[in-house]
Order: C-alpha cells, then structure tokens, then sequence
C-alpha cells in the first residue's frame, strides 16, 4: 500500500438507517460545499465529496487521519446536532479504501439503491463529485477513485441488464403507454382517486401525457385532484360521455361491480377509428370487466397483471446482481484497487 | 465473380441475423451503434452484383426470377435505411435482415439463375423504368408486410400480458401503424409511376404481366382506402398489411415467367 493518503467512506443508507434520522441527516444541496469544506479541515483530512440523496448520506474522504471514521461520526453528530439519544441510533457504515472504492462502485451502478439498478443515482453521485470538484474539496485520491467509478458504473450498466424493464406499478403502466401510443399526445382519464391511481397519472403525467380528467363519485375531491394535476374535473355521470376523447384510463372506484363493461367499450371504440385505448384497472374488486380485453385495439391491466410484470422486472434485475459484481470486481483490479485473486 | 458477390452479400445479411439476435438477447439493441454496418456491406455488394449484371446484359438486370428477387432484395434494403431513419424503426432490420438472407440464399441454391443469351439491343428507357419501378413499390409493399408483422407480434404480447425482452425491444405500436400506412402508400404511388411509365410502350391490355400489375394496383388501392379511412381496426390493418403482400409476391413469380 502507498503510504499517501488513505480513502474512508462514513455512510447511511435506506437499509441502516430509518427515514426520520435520515432526513435529520440529509445535507441541503447550498449547504455541501461548506459541508465539504468543513470535512476537509478536519485533522489529518485532505479531501472530501459528500453524497446526499433521500436515500443516503456518504462522506467520501482521503485522509491521513489515525481513526477517520470516529472524526466523521463526531462531524455528523456536531454540525446536525443530534441529541444523545440520536447520536446513539445512528448505525453508519465505516468503509477503507477498496471496500470503500468496491461500495461506491456499486453505489454508482445502481446495486445499492432500494430500486435495484435505477439510473438516477449515476447522475445524484456525478452532481455530488462536480459540486466537490467545484469546491476544490477533491485533489489526486478522491478524483482518481470517483472517475473510475464512473467508468465502472458505465460499463456495468452498458454490459449487464441491470437496468432492464420496469419494476414499480407506476413505471410498468408508463412504459406499456408509451409501447402503445405517442405518450405527449395522450390524454388520460382517472376514474375514482385511489392513491395508487394518483401515483400511475402522476408518473404518466411526468413523461409527458397531454391532459388528465378527473372524475370521482366526491366531486370535490375529483376538483382537488384536477387541480393538482391541472386537468379538468367531471363528475361521475358524465365520465362515460368523455371516454371516446381519451386514450388511458386508470380505474380506482370502489365500486363493488364493473363499472367498465365491454358494450360500453365497444361503442367507444367505434368512435375512437382504430385508435387504440389502454386500460389500468387498480380497484379491488375489479372496475374494469376482463371481457373487455378481447375486444380489438383495447388493451387492459389489473392491478395483478401490473404487479407481476413489475415482478418479473425485479427477479430480471436480481438475476444481473452476479454478473454485475464480476464486473466490478474487474474494474477494481484493472484500476489497481484490489489484487487479482 | 458476380455469384461470389451475392454470396457475400448474403454472408452479411446473415451476420447482421446474428448480431441482432446477440444484442436482443442481451437487450442491448438500442444501444449498438452498429447493428447497421452487416446492412449496408450487404446492401454495398448486392449493388456491386446488380451493377456487373446490368453491365452483362446492357440493360436494367431483370431478366430472369433470380435477378428479380436480388433486385427486390436490393429495394428492401434500401427502403430499409429510408424508412428506419425516418420512422426510427432499427429494429425493422432483425425483421429485414433474415428475410433478404433467406430469399438471397434460396434463390442462390436454385437454378432460377439461367438467362437465356439475348442479342444487346439498346434498352427501351421507359420499359426499364416501368420494370424497375414497379420492383421497387414491390419492395415497399414487402416493407409493410413486414412492419404488419412486427405489429403483430408487439399487439399479442400486449394484449396476452407477455412483457418480456423482445417488447422493450419493438417500436412502439403507433409508429408501426404509422409506417404501415405510409409504406403503403408509397409503395402505391411508385406503383402506380412504374405504370405510367408503361403506358408509352403500347402494351396491348390483354398482355397478362399488365393485366398482374394493374391487379395489384387496384388492390392495394383498395388496401389505402381501407387504411386512411380507419375501416379496420388497426391490428386487422396490419394483418392486411401482410395477407395483401402474398398477392405481388405470386405476381412477381406469374409475371416474370409470362
């Protein structure tokens, strides 16, 4: 080993930490360069890059410090003032350098996110890095160690499938819709106001879906809704006199029998000139009749079909871990980090 | 050395089989930058083949079945970069690619490459055009045969909940209805400037290979009406798509031995 400086990682993340402490803990994004700065003048440290998401909180350090991590514990605890009692609770993990450099390799790549293989951490850690950088907090180590990371993450992401398919009820309802029409021209109609439901307008919203209708059996929560989404509320009995102008429907009434019926669709259906109609069905018991699938261009989900989907997403994802592990373990001995076996 | 030609052409279409069905097992298809490269070496020798054989015969090289399915093949291919830059369908290649290998190898392995020694006469400018035309409203129609199936088989696996590696894969079914139509149509109004251009040539209008062509036209006619008027449903269009297909297909093989 060099005798140069040594890199640690001090961190918490959504497995050791519950929410409540690590919203406590979680650095405001105008508050990291100081924060970087102030980890960096601690005794016997010489760089710093803090990484703060909702799902984690690391402090990447390369120091000649005898017991970094108990400098950083007491860093955490001082500029957050934690009581005692939180202090206590707090369970980090204390990594040196190739374990530290192999966890921000798997950080980068999506392995120690709680959605295995999301893409958003690559650019959360590169902001991180570039505020650093900025800050002038990052020098030979930390710039060494964080670009190869970024290589690492890449290839594991452009050689593995670890990022393949989807794996939440909200992202697999996306992707169909965007597998059936042009997603910016969609209109989508939420019946009933389920928070499931919400949550699938909202993602198909975010991508991009032209407008929303909102109808509810309360008018006024279906008003609320509209207003958040900034579409248009309507009431209960009218929804079926607008199904013809919409392209998704996401289901979520409470009613005890199918409100969504094939004869209904299939009058929809001869208005709508070969254009197809997507269908999310979320209600349990079912809104939506399954004898409306055969009909042609209609396409319809339950909320078990979704969820199996969103599943089989997941074991794809699961399936990549191993393959993904060798990489990095490649890239760590390539690097130079750790020694071939 | 024209044959040699087309076998490696043949070599190429194949490989760009392969390296489809290694990047779509892996999902990486959208990523490859190069999926295109196989294709246009394929493309690059069948044009090298058509050229010698034009060369051979003084005349577009349409002179047997043979030559006329290279010659198809060749518009397949290009329409190919045409149309998937256009409408961002590359995947339309894992469909294309296999589909020209096959009908290159087929047609390599038969004896319908036997041209009968005909005296170089200089060629009648609209003939060719008409002949070569034609060929290529062929190909287009051959194009959205293909995209119908590629419909086909993204509608099932949406319509049976069978969401795996291939449907991430497949262009989203509103851009192949799309293509579909369009190449359709443009197969139809190339069709249709390949028989203009026959009309100065005095065929007389019992002539079966004219009485072929205008029954294709007619019929595909029929087929836009039926696509831009939405009297389908848009999975019973891309089946239409396909099944109209087999009509020019068998004229082509009618044609050509009239």
């Amino acid at each position: 080993m060099s005798s140069g400086p040594r890199i640690a990682c001090l961190g918490i993340n959504h497995r050791t930490t519950p929410v409540e402490l690590r919203e406590r803990l979680a650095f405001a994004e105008a508050k990291v360069p100081d924060a970087n700065r102030q980890v960096q003048s601690l005794p016997g440290f010489r760089e710093s890059v803090i990484i703060s998401t909702c799902n984690r909180v690391e402090i990447y350090a390369a120091h000649e410090s005898s017991d970094a991590h108990a400098a950083l514990i007491d860093y955490l605890v001082q500029h957050f003032q934690l009581a005692p009692d939180q202090a206590e609770a707090l369970v980090c993990y204390k990594l040196d350098a190739d374990e530290a450099a192999r966890h921000l390799f798997r950080v980068v790549s999506g392995l120690d996110s709680m959605v295995l293989g999301e893409t958003e951490i690559f650019g959360q850690v590169k902001q991180a890095y570039k505020v650093a950088l900025e800050s002038g907090t990052t020098s030979r180590e930390l710039n060494k160690l964080f670009q190869r990371a970024f290589s690492g993450g890449k290839l594991v992401r452009e050689k593995t499938a670890i990022q393949r398919g989807s794996t939440s009820v909200g992202s697999v309802a996306v992707d169909l819709a965007g597998k059936i029409f042009d997603l910016k021209a969609c209109r989508v109609m939420l019946i009933g106001a389920g928070e499931m439901a919400r949550t699938c307008a909202q993602s198909l919203l975010s991508r991009g879906a032209k407008s929303i209708i909102v109808s509810n059996r309360s008018h006024d929560r279906a008003i609320e809704l509209a207003a958040e989404f900034k579409g248009t509320a309507m009431k209960f009995d009218e929804w079926e006199h607008a199904l013809h102008e919409v392209d998704i429907v996401i289901s979520s009434t409470s009613a005890p029998h199918f409100v969504v019926k094939p004869e209904l669709v299939q009058k929809v259906m001869r208005q709508r000139r070969g254009h197809p109609l997507f269908l999310i069905d979320i209600a349990v018991p079912r809104d939506i009749d399954p004898a409306v699938n055969d009909l042609e261009d209609v396409y319809v989900y339950d909320i078990d079909a979704l969820s199996a989907i969103a599943e089989d997403g997941r074991r794809e994802r699961e399936r990549q871990i191993a393959l993904c592990e060798q990489l990095i373990e490649e890239q760590l001995v390539k690097f130079g980090i750790t020694q071939p076996l | 050395m024209d044959r040699l030609l087309l076998i490696l052409s043949t070599l190429a279409f194949a490989s760009a089989v392969v390296l489809a069905l290694v990047s779509l097992k892996a999902g990486k298809w959208k990523e490859s930058r190069w999926h295109w490269v196989p294709m246009a070496v394929g493309l690059a020798l069948q044009s090298a083949f058509l050229y010698l054989r034009g060369q051979q015969h003084g005349r577009c090289p349409l002179t047997n079945l043979f030559e006329v399915f290279i010659f198809i093949g060749w518009a397949i291919v290009l329409l190919y970069f045409l149309v998937g830059t256009t409408y961002r369908l590359s995947l339309l290649g894992v469909f294309t690619a296999p589909m020209i290998a096959l009908l290159q190898g087929l047609s390599l392995i038969s004896s319908l490459d036997q041209t009968v020694p005909r005296p170089r006469t200089v060629p009648n400018p609209w003939l060719e055009t008409h002949a070569a035309v034609s060929l290529i409203a062929y190909a287009a129609f051959a194009m959205a045969c293909v995209t119908g199936i590629m419909y086909l088989v993204q509608a099932r696996m949406l319509k049976r909940h069978n969401i795996h590696g291939l449907f991430y894969q497949l262009p989203p079914i509103h851009e192949l209805a799309k293509a579909i139509q369009k190449l359709t149509l443009t197969g139809s109004i190339l069709l249709s400037a390949g028989l203009a251009a026959s009309i100065p040539l005095d065929i007389p209008i019992s002539n079966p290979k004219l009485i072929f062509a205008w029954t294709v036209w007619g019929m595909y006619l029929v087929v836009n009406v039926v696509m831009w008027r939405h009297l389908l449903s848009a999975r019973q269009t891309a089946w239409l798509a396909v099944v109209a297909f087999i009509v020019p297909l068998v004229s082509v093989g009618l044609v050509t031995k009239a």
